[in-house]
């Protein structure tokens, strides 16, 4: 553990805790308005598809890591299956379980 | 309590997911369950240890967790009369416990029920308790997993994909899918841009186009 990861870390605490006390602690203080209400609904899914873009399109898996380069990246085609199977099932393990056979079939297939 | 069982089975992978993730990217034990302790909010850490991992600036870093836990401010501000005449620890310690679980738990029943403040409180402790002792069960679980797994199971990929779940079970709305998909399409324009900002432009245009889209339809 660095001081760096440390400090990093103790922040995003900070901030975490300031946003979830926010109105509990300051309701007197100040009230939203209604087109950041609105703002707001929309931050979950732009947040969460920005991150997934660059786990998916960029970096190797451990299993390139330690076996090496396919011709087709299998990680983009994982993602892919593993949604079909969120559509099918609504549900978390099921998509999960889906997402990491695809990646492992994906890769040895091309070997 | 027993409201909180319909949540458990869902907290239990996402906890061990959240715990063994930073030690695929090398961090120790202790580095992933500081995060648990200190934030108390899986995604927000999964994000964080995955942007540390690439070396992303703090600025990067803390906007991300900033933006992926601003819904408990509306969280926040939809508990907060329920508990205002709490003493100030109380206060301090509902925002730290404040999470998805117990928001929807407590926004449906204290309106159901005729409770005084200290009931309102109780209820709110013991699922909140219930819940933490189990994430931070789960997380340390996790950690201590990822230092026997091997590299080549690609665990570190189920962080994407937990992402991809979360995300899909946000696309509610025609506006919503137009924000994931106008997120992920400047993320990826953006891949190559320094300090990560694709993701701060993929999240900011997202919005912009899903707020755009609904404002017109209306």
């Amino acid at each position: 553990m660095t001081l760096d990861f440390l400090f990093v870390v103790g922040l995003a605490g900070i901030i975490t805790l300031g946003l979830k006390s926010s109105f509990i602690e300051g309701q007197t203080y100040f009230t939203l308005p209604s087109w950041l209400v609105t703002a707001f609904e929309f931050v979950p899914p732009a947040v969460l598809c920005s991150l997934i873009v660059p786990s998916i399109f960029k970096g190797d898996p451990g299993l390139v890591q330690e076996f090496g380069q396919v011709a087709v990246d299998p990680k983009p085609i994982a993602a892919i299956l593993a949604a079909v199977a969120f559509f099918a099932t609504k549900r978390t393990i099921p998509t999960l379980v889906t997402g990491m056979i695809s990646l492992y079939l994906a890769y040895w297939l091309q070997l | 309590m027993r409201a909180m069982l319909p949540f458990l089975p869902g907290i239990v992978p996402f906890g061990v997911v959240t715990g063994f993730t930073p030690i695929s990217f090398g961090f120790t034990w202790i580095d992933s369950w500081l995060g648990s302790l200190l934030m108390f909010a899986g995604a927000a850490q999964l994000a964080a240890y995955q942007l540390m991992n690439e070396d992303a600036s703090i600025w990067i870093i803390l906007l991300t967790v900033t933006a992926i836990n601003l819904r408990y401010v509306l969280y926040s501000a939809s508990i907060a009369p329920h508990l205002a005449d709490a003493n100030r620890l109380t206060r301090l310690l509902a925002g730290y416990g404040l999470s998805d679980q117990i928001y929807p738990i407590c926004h449906r029943d204290y309106r159901t029920h005729e409770w005084g403040l200290e009931e309102r409180i109780a209820y709110y402790t013991g699922g909140t308790l219930l819940l933490w002792g189990l994430w931070q069960a789960c997380t340390l679980i996790g950690a201590f997993a990822g230092q026997i797994i091997p590299v080549f199971w690609s665990l570190e990929f189920i962080i994407p994909l937990t992402f991809l779940t979360l995300a899909l079970q946000t696309l509610k709305t025609m506006a919503h899918r137009v924000t994931a998909i106008s997120g992920a399409l400047v993320s990826f324009v953006g891949l190559e841009l320094p300090y990560s900002l694709g993701l701060i432009l993929g999240a900011i245009s997202g919005v912009c186009f899903g707020a755009l889209y609904q404002r017109a339809i209306r």
